[in-house]
């Protein structure tokens, strides 16, 4: 087995970092937050969609970005200075 | 209405899913029954087949038959079967404006989660809806506003009507609309004029007008049910056309009357333009042919038991009356129209038997083998344990008189499916994991027949079961034994329930107005609403031949308590038209109903009561002639007598010997006496120890147990 | 236990509380039991630990157990046969005290052998505010009665002097006596079939099957856990009451076959009811664990033996009494629901064969606006907006969400009719249907919400009131997932006077979208407000959220949700980077679009930095 499934976007790889699964892209070490790797789009959160997200000023969305492939890793929506969130998968 | 002069039979037929069933009989002749393979879509096909069938051995041709009928009842699954396949018109929705999603969002979650399992339901990630039949593309608001009370606050925008209608019928292609505004049903105007604009811009387009079809409150299941008639309609109509036309062209020119899903028949002319009537007409004739048989027999508290290959079906027969489904759906859409309530479960012969791979615990259905591959006894290439089998397994089917010894049971592959599948997994042998097997479809169905009696505050006790269908009679003597009924009856007729029951059927129409009134309301103003219903019901049936006492018109109205949402149908006890004393009889009888429906002390009456639909039923009575009875003989079934095997006894708890019977060697006035096993050319029955079963002198198998 | 017996029982038991339901719903011929299926049956056994629980709203099945075990403790020596119990404090098992439990126990031959206990939000509970959602409350003292227990039937006979207490201090206390009579009745039908049920198997193989089922369910439950990943996932939902931000969050852990629900962080308690208490949070958290984890598996006692949970004392998921609680199931405890969807689905995204299991948040708000005033007939109408049970589904990682699909923790609500409502209340909808651009974008979107607006109609005191206790109407409640964006906040507009009288200009009484509306729209989200003349009240829910990237969704699906008017196409363009046409999809035009936002992706800075 080459990569475990980490979440719906990464896989640790055999040299048990944390990868891309679009395209490989190491993200840090297995076991270890990979979010500080990743590229980081934050916008408040009425830029996200249509006129309905218009009250959201307040929070942000915060986009990962693989920089290998530019594919969305995950997102979250935070108020500004709240740290991410920290998902951890052992392997 | 009654047969032609000269025209001696009367000839039932029933389309099912898989079997199209025949019954035919005269004055003075046996009732005779056929079965042929249903052949969709042209399904007359295996109408003429049933009825080649069911004449085989009269020495009469099927056309030389029809020219001597007098009258031909029909139902049919023409309607279910096009739900079922999406094998209807492309469809187009005009409603009114702000409310274009009515039909798609279903009332929210209600349409992804109605018609599924309690499995199902625990498991929403995996739900969805079914595709809306009438797209939101396919859908147009038009501006126009009618209240709560009728009063229209916007008129009709006709321009935009005109356009909707070119937009459906040019651009999106449609060749069918359904128009269902909010509140139509108090005030029609507005969809009768978009129906007359559809006409006249694109007269080739089949129209369904939701104030005429579903004339009810409640906008979603309105516009649904107006989608599924606009959907299925001319299906149904050419469908009615051609068999009329083709039984003309047989040598038939009398009446062809349809089934409805509220146990009615209408001219063919009049059901024509009304698919969902047809929804679910089979299990409906089963239901009025078990109310029928009651009636024969002097008994009016009946539940209806009907065990085909794929399900098990019941429906409720009490003090003569019928119980009438509150949602109805066919398929995963919600539609309104009266129809009479026919609970099922996943549990038939063909049910499969299985070990649950999580849990391993045993279980019955609800996925069936069907008819192909079937069961694995049947040889034709089924290889999981099917209920078929285990009734073989607990000996309750000879392998060389199945089906009038057409087919050749093997017993050795459903023994070997059965032990690797189920006993050995089960650490059991093959007879004690097939007992056990069998407790457990007896429970399924007795926890069925439960939910729809006790939990209705109705008492078993006070019932006679009958046993319908292939199946039913291998599980009645357990269950309805568990259940306390008074006796079981496995009625002759028992294969072809839904064909036998088309006989018993007169014409109903049934009208309704919905205005909420309080329940003290003064009789001239209640009469004021049925003159026209009255008006037009008599009207109709005069048109179909119908006078004086063939015509029955019966009362009902719905009520309910104030600020509470459960509605009562109470029958006008007298009929119409009523005086105060009759009104305030009503709401005294509802209050009665209501108590034993919901239970004591759910009456809530601070808030008064209310009336909130008015309706008519307006019955033709059809005559028919009697059903021929043979003259009791006596007792002793010894003639009968064709060997001795172990079956399972349930009092036992194991196989013991037990004698077999052969039906058509029976005559009237035969007791058996359990443990025993009486063989029909297509069912079985089962008497249990201590159950005696007499043979009656309409060859039905009664079974006392009270 | 011998598999036939057990399989007969354990069906048995499914039928004894769908009994129950049925008979709660027959009883109790209130709207909000018989349409939004806001109740719940289950049974416990004798230590009140539950045995199986009913489909209903699912945060009750384990608070029920804590009801169960509070009156055998408060009792203990006076529980008797054909005894009811009633409690409704938050602080000792409900989730508010509009909640009702009344438990029940169970003998046979002389012996307790089980509980049943149910639930209904009752018609009145004497706050502060008809109804029971109580925005002006500070505390619990003015949020309506509350008991932790007390004995309302006793040997079969109705403690008159109790139940007038009771109803002494209600509003409508018909509606109130009618609820109490409903739940007395299930509990009634629940106690006779499983007696029947012992009467026909034995006491003994009764109880064996019951000991049986709960192991199993703890054996497959565990076995499943066992099958995920372990790890440590977090969720944090926000909400805004009156200005004041809450935080709710999450951290699950995952080890072996256990898990662990730690809400440490969260912030303080509110001063507003939108707090919750323990096992408010405990019910919390389980309402999407049945469901999510356990969808084949009998929920009972079993299923909470490897579950854990630390809530700090005084936050807004465990506040300390009397800190008020009312619109707990619409406040705190909807974030704890959200927040374990999410640390759940996440788990469930890690595995390759649980995958197709992962959703994102459904219906993250809750909103709710309840009404009370005379109805067009002159008698008190209260009740809730049943626009609150429609909905809207989170994605899937193989499906789009469901548009007004409804929630995870009550499986089975549904919506009233328009017709319906109108003839319930003085008021008329000007339009009612799913909003389109509400669903989370994602490579599977999240279901639309829906957006409604009443305006009062034949109201005898010109108009009626409604309560709203709005949170997310600044964030968005319904999070993501794997990459999809949340869906869109709610909203709540008091739009005043939106006919234009005065110069007979701009007038427009059917105005079928807030823009066609020409009175000023006034954003409320939090008390009690009018709605009268010719004001209108528009709503917005919130949408689904979305699951994955949304450049990776297919243009035909986009191109599809842009016809169906699901999608606009400014959002189709922008977010989703697929450039419609009404002849379909511009596929030059996509590609380009999508390379350049990609392109912009790789433009913005590392996180570290």
């Amino acid at each position: 087995m080459s990569a475990t499934r980490i979440s719906a976007t990464l896989a640790v790889n055999e040299d048990r970092a944390i990868a891309c699964l679009a395209c490989g892209h190491a993200l840090g070490p297995a076991g270890a937050p990979w979010k500080e790797h990743a590229r980081l789009d934050e916008q408040p959160m009425q830029g996200a969609g249509g006129a309905p997200y218009s009250n959201a000023e307040r929070v942000l969305l915060r986009r990962f970005y693989c920089p290998g492939c530019s594919a969305l890793l995950d997102t979250e929506s935070a108020l500004a200075g709240d740290p991410f969130l920290t998902d951890i998968v052992r392997v | 209405m009654s047969e032609r002069n000269g025209a001696r039979y009367v000839v039932a037929t029933d389309v099912g899913g898989t079997c199209t069933d025949a019954v035919l009989f005269a004055a003075g002749e046996p009732v005779r029954l056929g079965k042929a393979l249903s052949t969709p879509p042209d399904f007359a096909d295996g109408v003429l087949a049933a009825v080649a069938a069911a004449a085989e051995g009269m020495g009469i041709a099927t056309d030389a038959l029809l020219a001597e009928t007098g009258l031909f009842v029909h139902g049919s699954t023409v309607v279910d079967n096009t739900l079922l396949t999406r094998t209807g018109a492309s469809t187009g929705l005009i409603t009114t404006e702000g409310f274009e999603d009515t039909l798609t969002i279903t009332r929210g979650a209600y349409g992804r989660w109605a018609g599924l399992t309690e499995d199902g339901i625990k498991h929403p990630v995996a739900t969805d809806r079914a595709p809306a039949l009438v797209p939101g593309t396919r859908t147009r608001g038009v501006p126009e506003r009618v209240d709560y009370k009728g009063a229209v606050l916007r008129p009709l925008d006709e321009d935009a009507v005109r356009a909707a209608i070119c937009a459906l019928v040019e651009d999106a292609g449609v060749d069918a609309l359904a128009v269902s505004f909010l509140w139509s049903f108090y005030n029609d105007a507005h969809e009768r004029r978009v129906g007359d604009l559809i006409r006249e811009i694109a007269p080739s387009v089949y129209v369904t007008l939701s104030s005429e079809i579903a004339p009810v409150p409640g906008e979603y299941e309105r516009a649904s049910t107006t989608v599924i008639n606009a959907y299925a309609g001319r299906i149904a109509r050419d469908y009615v056309t051609t068999l009329q036309g083709l039984l003309k062209a047989r040598g038939y020119d009398g009446p062809l009357l349809v089934m409805q899903g509220y146990g009615g028949l209408l001219p063919a002319e009049e059901a024509a333009g009304r698919a969902v009537g047809m929804l679910e007409c089979g299990p409906a004739a089963g239901v009025i042919g078990s109310r029928h048989l009651g009636q024969l027999m002097e008994d009016d508290d009946i539940i209806a038991c009907d065990m085909g290959g794929t399900t098990f079906k019941v429906g409720v027969i009490q003090g003569g009356a019928i119980e009438y489904a509150r949602e109805p759906m066919v398929d995963r859409y919600h539609y309104v129209a009266p129809k009479i309530e026919v609970v099922s479960i996943g549990a038939g012969g063909g049910s499969i038997v299985a070990l649950d791979p999580v849990t391993g615990v045993p279980g019955v259905g609800p996925a069936s083998a069907g008819a192909r591959p079937g069961p694995v006894c049947y040889g034709l290439g089924g290889t999981e344990p099917t209920l078929t089998d285990v009734m073989l397994l607990v000996g309750y089917m000879d392998p060389g008189t199945f089906l009038g010894g057409t087919i050749t049971l093997d017993a050795q592959a459903a023994r070997h499916a059965f032990e690797e599948k189920v006993a050995r997994p089960l650490a059991m042998s093959v007879e004690e994991a097939a007992i056990g097997i069998y407790r457990i479809a007896a429970a399924q169905i007795t926890d069925l027949i439960h939910e729809i009696t006790v939990e209705r505050g109705l008492d078993p006790r006070d019932f006679v079961l009958h046993a319908f269908g292939g199946s039913c009679g291998l599980l009645c003597g357990v269950f309805g034994a568990e259940l306390g009924v008074k006796r079981i009856v496995v009625p002759h007729t028992a294969a072809v329930n839904a064909a036998f029951g088309l006989l018993a059927a007169d014409i109903v129409h049934e009208y309704s107005v919905t205005r909420t009134l309080p329940a003290d309301s003064p009789a001239e103003e209640i009469n004021a609403i049925y003159a026209p219903m009255v008006e037009r019901a008599r009207a109709q049936l005069a048109a179909e031949g119908f006078t004086g006492d063939a015509i029955a018109l019966d009362w009902s109205v719905d009520l309910r308590y104030g600020r509470q949402v459960h509605e009562v149908t109470t029958p006008v006890a007298d009929g119409g038209p009523m005086d105060d004393a009759a009104v305030a009889w009503l709401a005294a009888d509802f209050e009665a109903l209501y108590e034993r429906k919901f239970g004591k002390g759910s009456a809530y009456r601070a808030a008064g009561m209310e009336m909130t639909m008015f309706r008519l039923s307006a019955r033709g009575l059809v005559e028919r002639p009697p059903i021929e009875r043979s003259p009791p003989g006596d007792g002793d079934p010894a003639p009968a007598l064709i060997g001795r095997r172990d079956i399972f006894v349930e009092a036992a708890g194991a196989l013991a010997p037990a004698d077999i019977y052969d039906f058509e060697r029976l005559a009237p006035g035969n007791v058996v006496t359990g443990p025993a096993v009486i063989h029909t050319p297509i069912t079985t029955i089962v008497l249990q120890a201590g159950q005696a079963g007499r043979m009656d002198a309409y060859r039905n198998i009664v079974i006392e147990l009270g | 236990m011998d598999p036939i017996t057990f399989s007969i029982i354990r069906h048995r038991l499914f039928r004894v509380i769908d009994e129950a339901v049925i008979t709660l719903k027959h009883v109790s011929g209130s709207a909000i039991t018989n349409e939004g299926h806001d109740l719940m049956v289950s049974l416990y056994r004798a230590d009140g630990s539950l045995l199986m629980g009913g489909v209903g709203f699912l945060h009750h099945l384990t608070s029920a157990a804590e009801a169960c075990k509070a009156v055998i403790r408060r009792f203990e020596g006076d529980i008797g046969e054909g005894d009811v119990f009633l409690t409704n404090c938050p602080y000792t098992a409900a989730l508010h005290t509009s909640d009702i439990y009344l438990v029940a126990p169970i003998h046979h031959d002389g012996r307790l052998v089980a509980w049943s206990a149910c639930f209904v939000h009752v018609y009145d509970i004497g706050a502060m505010v008809p109804g029971g959602f109580s925005p002006d409350s500070r505390d619990i003292f003015t949020e309506g009665f509350s008991s932790p227990g007390i004995k309302l039937v006793e040997g079969d006979t109705m403690r008159r002097d109790v139940m007038d207490t009771l109803l002494n201090m209600v509003r409508a206390p018909e509606m109130v006596a009618l609820d109490l009579s409903s739940m007395i009745a299930a509990n009634n039908v629940a106690r006779e079939r499983m007696v029947a049920l012992i009467e026909k198997y034995g006491a003994e193989p009764v109880d064996e099957a019951c000991a049986a089922l709960v192991d199993q369910s703890e054996t497959l439950f565990r076995k499943r856990l066992q099958e995920l990943p372990d790890g440590r996932w977090e969720a944090r939902q926000y909400f805004d009451i009156e200005g004041e931000t809450c935080r709710v969050l999450l951290a699950m852990t995952k080890e072996g076959d256990e898990l662990t629900f730690d809400f440490t962080g969260s912030s303080p308690q509110s001063h507003y009811g939108i707090n919750c208490t323990y096992w408010a949070s405990w019910g919390g958290f389980f309402a999407p664990l049945f469901p999510l984890l356990c969808y084949d598996i009998t929920w009972n006692d079993g299923v909470l033996r490897p579950i854990s949970m630390i809530a700090p004392e005084g936050s807004v998921v465990n506040c300390t009494r009397p800190a008020p609680v009312s619109l707990a199931t619409v406040g705190a405890i909807q974030s704890v629901n959200n927040a374990a969807c999410t640390c759940i689905a996440k788990m469930l995204s890690a595995s390759e064969a649980y995958a197709k299991e992962a959703t994102a948040v459904w219906h993250g708000s809750h909103f709710a606006i309840f009404m009370f005033g005379l109805n067009q007939r002159r008698q008190e109408a209260i009740g809730i907006l049943t626009e609150t049970f429609g909905g809207a589904g989170g994605a899937r990682t193989w499906a789009d969400g469901i548009d007004v699909g409804g929630e995870i923790p009550n499986p089975i609500g549904r919506m009233a009719n328009v017709e319906t409502t109108e003839a319930t209340f003085p008021v008329r909808y000007l339009f009612r249907r799913a909003r389109p651009d509400t669903g989370g974008p994602g490579r599977w979107r999240g279901g639309n919400g829906i957006e409604f607006a009443l305006v009062q109609h034949d109201s005898p005191e010109g108009g009626i009131n409604y309560v709203v206790s709005g949170k997310g109407t600044e964030f968005s409640m319904s999070e993501g997932l794997g990459g999809g964006y949340a869906g869109a906040p709610c909203a709540y507009r008091w739009v005043h006077n939106n006919r234009a009288r005065e110069d007979g200009r701009n007038v427009n009484p059917f105005p079928t979208s807030l823009d066609e509306m020409t009175g000023e729209a006034e954003t409320i989200s939090w008390g009690v407000f009018p709605l009268k003349g010719d004001d209108a009240l528009y709503v917005r829910s919130d949408g689904g959220g979305g699951f994955g990237d949304p450049l990776e969704r297919e243009p035909a699906r986009v191109q599809a949700d842009v016809q169906a008017g699901a999608v606009s196409a400014e959002v189709a363009a922008r977010v989703y980077g697929v450039v419609t046409t009404a002849g379909g999809v511009d596929e030059d035009a996509t590609r380009a679009r999508r390379e350049a936002l990609r392109q912009a992706r790789l433009a913005t800075p590392v996180a570290a930095e």
